[in-house]
């Protein structure tokens, strides 16, 4: 018998023996606990009805202002993410140039959305403006690398056509690069939103902003009911933002947009 | 149907005998240094002429046309284009908007419209900042229509490409050349995913711009677009020279003898 089966053998126990430490390390072992989490979901589960429809004012403006913070946010990560995308582009600048971007957009990456939010707060002050700005370096970072991945699939064939009647490196990107990568662009640029609504909803975790404050300051004065409410009011904005971005997805790639 | 060449071709006379539009000598190129794909290929090209190359697939066609356009670069020998001359690692018609080249999948961007994709050709002519602007000379526009018109596709200019039919798509790629001014066209495979009647009609169009001074080097599997619409054909094996001669010359059977032998 080859090494091959024995090796696979080998790496599922250790894969094995990896997983029950550290599900003991955790705490999931321990069947006291396990007990009392059963015994606090339950309470916790009815406690949460019925919801309390006397905050819905306050948490629909909350809701609407995550919704702000995702959109601009998420434009203000275009923004950026789009002219430093084409210039990772080693078609359009070069590898050396095109590298250095690359590595730092991975470098913008590694840092996570409620990271950025709270460097904005200190910055900035609480409120949404932190969360804005929070949600577009995330989103730089995340959009970044989605468009430079779409233009690296652009035809090289495209690319050197375009390139061969001697356009420039600016015009290429304006006029094969992008409308060539565009119905990519679009779709990762609708994933981002709907991905920064979701991620907006906590940022008032950090006091950046949105429906986060609220969900927080419920769970933290056990205020379960409303806390259904702001639940209830997050899940239809977010499917709500789901859908329209359906649409307008199916509209653009069908070409009537 | 008449087709309407911009300016600069259209001053061209027709010079079958003046010096060649593009003359390669000895040319050697390998994508792999031990596994040579052309060995010392001659190859001339003339303004006026419809020059085919044929071979069998891996004979070294597309290697020949990209170092002619400049998307390779030259390995031993010399190709001139143009009146410019490159030798070993020299590609000075990479961005020479004189030599268009249409690849086998023709090189048009799906999600612009047929008139934008003409426009391209007369970009570098606009200039940077007014093209980025989307904002081109009246004169411009006026011309990539009046070739969009000649030939057959008028009625197409504001859909996008990928709407289009393959015939539609060809003659986009041609008239993209036709706004760059081209004096010689490097066409590869271009009509491989054509019927046998849009195939004659693309021809017949070719041979037009051909007929005004402009020096068509085409690759094709279709041996019947060499003894109908060819002026000179050439025909590679295995990286050589196999044939080279005026089409009148030819027929199916002997070209299909020279690529197989």
């Amino acid at each position: 018998m080859s090494a091959g089966p024995w090796l696979r053998r080998i790496l599922l126990v250790l894969l094995a023996a990896l997983f029950a430490y550290s599900l003991s390390d955790v705490g999931l072992l321990e069947t006291d606990r396990l007990q009392r989490g059963v015994q606090n979901t339950g309470r916790f589960l009815r406690g949460l009805f019925p919801p309390a429809w006397d905050v819905l004012p306050d948490v629909a403006r909350a809701a609407g202002e995550t919704v702000q913070i995702a959109f601009i946010g998420t434009a203000l990560g275009l923004v950026l993410a789009l002219p430093l995308s084409v210039a990772a582009s080693p078609a359009i600048t070069g590898r050396g140039v095109a590298l250095t971007i690359r590595l730092l957009l991975a470098a913008v990456r590694t840092v996570p959305a409620l990271l950025w939010a709270i460097i904005f707060v200190v910055a900035v002050g609480l409120g949404p403006a932190a969360g804005s700005l929070g949600v577009a370096m995330y989103s730089l970072g995340y959009m970044g690398k989605l468009f430079s991945e779409a233009f690296d699939g652009v035809d090289p064939e495209v690319l050197e056509a375009v390139r061969g009647t001697g356009l420039g490196r600016a015009q290429l990107a304006r006029y094969a690069l992008l409308p060539e990568a565009a119905n990519q662009l679009l779709s990762q640029l609708l994933f981002m939103f709907e991905y920064n609504v979701r991620s907006s909803s906590i940022m008032g975790f950090v006091g950046a902003g949105g429906i986060g404050y609220y969900l927080l300051g419920y769970v933290q004065t056990l205020r379960y009911q409303e806390l259904t409410t702001a639940l209830l009011v997050t899940l239809v904005v977010v499917l709500a933002i789901d859908r329209l971005s359906a649409v307008v997805r199916a509209a653009f790639l069908s070409g009537r947009v | 149907m008449s087709v309407h060449l911009e300016p600069a071709t259209e001053s061209l006379p027709p010079a079958p005998h003046a010096e060649p539009a593009v003359l390669a000598r000895g040319v050697w190129f390998g994508y792999h240094p031990r596994r040579p794909v052309l060995r010392g290929v001659d190859v001339t090209a003339r303004a006026g002429e419809v020059t085919v190359l044929l071979g069998a697939s891996g004979s070294g066609k597309t290697t020949l046309l990209k170092l002619i356009k400049g998307l390779l670069a030259t390995g031993q020998g010399e190709i001139t284009v143009l009146g410019r001359s490159s030798r070993a690692g020299g590609r000075p018609s990479a961005l020479d908007a004189r030599v268009a080249y249409i690849p086998q999948q023709l090189g048009l961007v799906r999600n612009l419209s047929v008139l934008d994709n003409v426009l391209v050709g007369a970009m570098p002519r606009i200039g940077t900042a007014r093209s980025l602007l989307h904002w081109f000379p009246r004169d411009e526009i006026v011309a990539a229509h009046a070739v969009l018109q000649s030939l057959g596709i008028g009625n197409k200019a504001a859909e996008r490409v990928l709407s289009l039919s393959g015939g539609e798509r060809q003659r986009v790629a041609i008239a993209r050349a036709l706004l760059q001014r081209a004096r010689v066209i490097v066409a590869d495979e271009f009509l491989s995913q054509l019927d046998p009647v849009t195939t004659d009609e693309i021809m017949t169009v070719m041979h037009q711009i051909a007929a005004q001074g402009v020096a068509l080097v085409m690759t094709t599997h279709e041996l019947d677009v060499v003894t109908r619409h060819a002026d000179r054909v050439v025909v590679l094996r295995d990286g050589l020279k196999a044939l080279d001669c005026p089409a009148a010359e030819v027929t199916s059977d002997s070209l299909a003898r020279a690529i197989r032998q």
